[in-house]
């Protein structure tokens, strides 16, 4: 007779808690990180030309330059990223500036527009003016200046 | 001689159906949350010209297309040559038309005429960008906006 399995062999087992534990803080981790991205794009309805000939996101860097709208086709300023300006002269100078600032470190950043569908154009053509003077005052050659005109697939 | 058998008889493999679904539960929980920050959004490229670019002294002189868009209210109204369009559909149909074809060797202008669309200063953004649909649409590549007109 054995003396190894007096009472029976030894059943294996996985010791699931601390497997559910580490589960659940990676779970959380990646849901905080996949909001960070979220928080460049001001909630909006984007413009949902007919039969679209738009194309999906690639790899490339870009930021994005929201016109964050107000009822009546205003718009109550221009948000880069997380930091919001306003529309007088000044503020688009300051807004240039920062463009010009990223740009300096990447010249083939591209700039996301978003604009709401009802927002008149009178306060989205500014921001064409504001990515060709942040070209000219990051004084680098290869900066691109291209736009990404952001519309939306859903109707 | 070894015996393995116990008294207790075989041990049965059981599953801890309990740790399951609470990952699985996690699981659904994150992807619910997920599917709401994506988002169904595309883009349109449009290069601004670039700086101190120098037009070609021994090409000729192209006279752009100019797209005329104007909105009142949810409404709009496209002009093209100072005639009227009805809908985006028949500024498409228009440009897709006019556009040189190797095949055919018809048509008027080619891919890269430059095109410009004119909007109002109160016109929407959607129809600004509808009216660029329907120029990428057709297959034209200079692609660009004018300054806002009055009116």
């Amino acid at each position: 007779m054995s003396r190894l399995f007096k009472t029976g062999p030894h059943a294996i087992q996985a010791n699931l808690t601390p497997l559910i534990d580490v589960t659940f803080l990676l779970i959380v981790f990646f849901m905080l990180v996949l909001k960070i991205p979220d928080l460049d794009s001001a909630e909006m309805d984007l413009p949902t030309p007919h039969d679209p000939v738009s194309e999906l996101f690639g790899d490339e860097h870009r930021v994005v330059i929201n016109v964050l709208p107000l009822p009546g086709g205003t718009a109550s300023g221009y948000q880069l990223g997380v930091r919001v300006f306003g529309t007088d002269t000044e503020s688009r100078k300051a807004l240039s500036n920062a463009l010009a600032e990223q740009y300096r470190r990447n010249p083939a950043l591209e700039v996301n527009l978003r604009a709401d569908r009802s927002t008149h154009y009178s306060w989205v053509e500014p921001v064409f003016q504001v990515v060709r003077d942040a070209a000219r005052l990051s004084e680098r050659d290869d900066v691109t200046g291209r736009i990404n005109l952001v519309v939306s697939r859903e109707p | 001689m070894v015996v393995l058998r116990t008294t207790r008889g075989p041990a049965k493999i059981r599953l801890n159906l309990t740790a399951m679904i609470d990952v699985i539960f996690l699981l659904l929980v994150y992807f619910m949350c997920n599917t709401d920050f994506k988002r169904s959004e595309e883009r349109y490229r449009f290069d601004l010209p670039p700086r101190g670019q120098q037009a070609d002294p021994f090409e000729l002189p192209r006279e752009p297309l100019i797209i005329s868009i104007t909105s009142a209210g949810t409404s709009y109204t496209i002009r093209i040559f100072d005639e009227p369009l009805e809908t985006f559909e028949d500024l498409f149909a228009f440009l897709d038309e006019k556009r040189i074809r190797a095949s055919t060797g018809g048509g008027l202008y080619e891919a890269d005429y430059p095109i410009i669309i004119e909007p109002a200063r109160t016109t929407r953004w959607e129809h600004t960008m509808d009216a660029f649909n329907a120029a990428a649409r057709a297959r034209y590549t200079n692609i660009t906006f004018a300054p806002p007109r009055s009116g």
